[in-house]
């Protein structure tokens, strides 16, 4: 087990009803329920009344009658929850996506590069907020099971980190409900014998469980109330990907400045690969225009890898091809991401003919970078130029 | 259809080729033994275009004139024509659907089948026994010129020619990305025929010794266009023991005897090999093949997902393991004359194989440098040098 907890739960507050807020200025701090005969999603302010989801709509407009409700704009909710998501894998490469709007995210290694688990995760609600607009909780821990029993306590807009040595004493006081897999038929039959808290759970010995709640029920529980659960984030098959983006503005950069801008997220992107201990075999160029329309443009390379130049010859090509639909249409983001991504454990090496082989040159940058921070080192294309991550106006 | 492929079609069409002077007649037909016509279909079909973006190129120009029946197909890059006897009643010619006309062609009920080409209705009818076809079809003026083959021709070897091309065609690349390292380099030199292939990960070199004079050429010819020619020669040219090379400025013809085969050349500059090869070794030992290869093959099971292969090199042992998460591990050792510290390497478990099997003695000439640096397989009568770069493992 690891001794600092570095797995992140965030879950997004009241999704769907909260991207109706964000999307109409009159919603907010309203009561809204999205859906038809069903209410999908209740705002905090409607789940204040007591409506819960599901629901159905004529109950929650009986609970609230001035509640407004929304036709669900399933499109929408996509569109939010992938960037979302594209923040998550921006801060880590090890995401466990859960379900549209929440995931577990491990920041184990990252703490030289991205600072303390507690730090990136405030980081993280800033950057959902600012690039999505959308409120999240984040529960940080050791376990999985804790970080998420963490952000359900926070709820809503918070943040709640668990201190290793603070593990139990958090845990225990909790009603059994926040165990996962308590449901109401566990919750009652643990009322019954007079337990209502997590502490109390966790003073039966397991066989008592087992003989109440059946055997891999009361197994379950056990282990959970100890805080056992040793379940490692495991990245899901959904997307894998490592990026970045950078908004541009509205004034015209001619194709040398775009580039430069190309350059310095594809060093700062492959250096986070190379830091999460990751390569990619497919480069993705992510484009914006000034009529807000979006082009992605990617290429896949036959051997994965983590190589700044073997990336940049790949982003390049794609940059010179996107080139006369960039004239036209007027650039106003550009984006990177390494997609594919697989461990470094074991890596391909090539002939040098391609390229001259960076490898030592990559570790001995990325050295000097952490050491002496991110603009101890520039490329002379760089210089002068403000490569500091920027925050788009709209999430790509 | 892009600009590139119509330019090329136009250019072909202009420097005339065998095909010109073919134009729809009045009517083609023909009748041909049926067992020839599905061999000789099978021989033409290889070159027919897949792609489907240029449409006559997915189809097989049929031309009957004075007694014979040409068969040709092409699909830019690659082309293959050849010709069988035929009863001919009408001169002509039109491009039939290629896939189509194997298929059928193979389930013929009798030993002779006529076909018959109407230009005015545009339908070729394939008659065998009782069994009747009507096919839709190409205009045969719409089918490239293909290049023509009456250029100087020089008789090569065709088991050294063959021999030399299978020994380095797997290490070509498939990535169509880097144009240039999915062609074999092939240079013929002093009595000798060199041929260079590599995906940037092997690369492989061999060197043949040959009777007759060679032409001058220093070529980069597409990997498939030689496994096309390896796949066609031993039957088709079957009794002959040369094939005949042609060399142009942007293509080169291979003749197997009755058929022909032509490739376009690869432009651009193919790696400068021979810096490539390190001189220098910390370790040369000789493996007994069939043992390294058979360890290798097995142990390969076990390799699954792109996980490597390891080698560690230990006093007088090899041990060769692999490991795949999810799926389980193995492992196997082999005496080897090794004396030195112990270090480990990984490779690829498919280009090692590909490696071992391309050695041909009884033993392997295996040279190392260091876990990061290029390892060397080399056939002991030395004119085969196979390099496979590492893979660099964590820890």
């Amino acid at each position: 087990m690891r001794a600092v907890g570095t797995i992140l739960h965030a879950d997004l507050d009241a999704f769907f009803a909260s991207v109706e807020q964000r999307d109409d200025p009159r919603l907010r701090g309203r009561p809204v329920l999205v859906g038809g005969w069903v209410v999908m999603a209740a705002s905090y302010e409607a789940k204040a009344y007591g409506i819960r989801t599901p629901m159905s709509s004529a109950l929650a407009r009986r609970l609230c009658p001035e509640a407004v409700v929304v036709e669900p704009r399933i499109s929408a909710y996509t569109e939010a929850s992938r960037a979302v998501f594209d923040v998550f894998e921006d801060t880590t490469p090890l995401v466990e996506g859960l379900s549209i709007d929440e995931a577990f995210l491990d920041v184990r290694g990252l703490e030289r590069l991205s600072g303390s688990p507690a730090q990136i995760a405030i980081r993280l609600r800033r950057d959902v907020r600012e690039r999505v607009g959308l409120p999240i909780t984040v529960g940080v821990a050791r376990t999985k099971f804790l970080a998420k029993v963490a952000s359900g306590v926070a709820k809503p807009d918070g943040l709640l980190v668990v201190p290793t040595e603070r593990e139990l004493a958090f845990l225990h006081p909790l009603p059994v409900e926040r165990l996962w897999g308590v449901g109401p038929v566990t919750a009652a039959k643990l009322h019954g014998r007079g337990i209502a808290t997590v502490g109390q759970v966790a003073q039966l010995d397991r066989t008592t469980l087992e003989f109440l709640l059946g055997r891999a029920s009361g197994r379950h529980l056990h282990a959970l109330a100890h805080n056992r659960d040793p379940r490692p984030v495991e990245v899901g098959r959904r997307r894998r990907s490592i990026g970045s983006q950078r908004a541009l503005g509205r004034s015209p950069r001619s194709p040398d400045a775009i580039e430069a801008v190309l350059i310095g997220l594809v060093d700062r992107v492959s250096r986070r690969l190379r830091g999460a201990g990751r390569i990619a075999r497919t480069v993705v160029l992510r484009l914006r225009f000034g009529d807000f329309s979006r082009a992605t443009r990617s290429q896949t390379l036959p051997q994965a890898t983590a190589e700044t130049a073997v990336l940049l010859v790949a982003a390049r090509r794609l940059l010179t091809s996107a080139l006369p639909l960039i004239e036209r249409r007027g650039l106003t983001l550009v984006g990177v991401a390494f997609a594919n991504l697989e461990d470094d454990a074991a890596v391909q090496l090539a002939l040098p003919f391609a390229h001259a082989s960076c490898h030592f040159l990559d570790a001995a940058l990325d050295e000097v970078c952490e050491r002496y921070g991110a603009n101890a080192v520039t490329r002379a294309v760089l210089l002068g130029s403000d490569q500091s991550p920027a925050v788009p106006l709209l999430p790509d | 259809m892009d600009r590139e492929t119509t330019a090329e079609i136009e250019r072909e069409l202009d420097e005339g080729g065998i095909a010109a002077g073919v134009e729809d007649s009045p009517g083609m037909k023909i009748t041909v033994a049926r067992d020839e016509l599905v061999a000789k279909l099978g021989v033409v079909s290889r070159a027919v275009s897949s792609r489907g973006t240029v449409q006559v190129l997915s189809g097989i120009l049929l031309s009957a004139e004075s007694g014979v029946l040409s068969l040709a197909a092409t699909d830019m890059e690659l082309s293959l024509r050849t010709t069988l006897a035929a009863q001919v009643e009408g001169d002509g010619a039109v491009v039939v659907p290629g896939r189509l006309l194997v298929d059928l062609a193979r389930l013929l009920p009798a030993s002779e089948v006529t076909i018959e080409y109407r230009p005015d209705e545009g339908i070729a009818h394939v008659v065998c026994g009782t069994a009747g076809y009507r096919l839709n079809t190409y205009s045969a003026e719409d089918f490239p010129r293909l290049p023509p083959v009456d250029a100087q021709l020089h008789a090569i070897g065709r088991v050294a020619l063959l021999e030399t091309i299978s020994r380095v065609a797997r290490s070509a690349s498939r990535d169509e990305s880097r144009p240039v390292l999915t062609g074999i380099l092939v240079r013929f030199e002093a009595g000798k025929l060199v041929m260079v292939a590599t995906d940037s990960y092997r690369l492989s070199v061999k060197e043949t010794e040959l009777d007759a004079t060679a032409p001058e050429l220093e070529a980069i010819i597409p990997a498939r266009a030689l496994q096309e020619l390896s796949r066609l020669s031993p039957t088709a040219g079957a009794g002959s023991d040369t094939v005949e090379l042609g060399v142009h400025e942007n293509h080169v013809v291979f003749g197997t005897g009755d058929a022909w085969l032509t490739t376009r050349r690869i432009d651009g500059q193919f790696p400068n090999y021979r810096q490539l090869l390190p001189e220098t070794f910390e370790v040369e030992l000789a493996i007994a093949r069939v043992e390294l290869a058979d360890v290798v093959r097995r142990v390969s099971v076990m390799a699954q997902r792109n996980s490597p292969l390891r080698l560690r090199f230990a006093e007088g042992e090899l041990t060769v393991s692999a490991q795949t998460q999810d799926v389980g591990e193995a492992k196997e050792s082999l005496p080897v004359s090794y004396t030195g510290e112990e270090f480990v390497i990984g490779f690829n478990a498919d280009f090692l194989r590909d490696g071992v099997d391309s050695i041909v003695g009884d033993d392997v000439q295996v040279k190392l440098i260091n876990p990061l640096r290029p390892a060397i397989l080399v056939d002991p009568t030395g004119d085969f040098t196979y390099l496979i770069m590492p893979i660099r493992l964590a820890g």
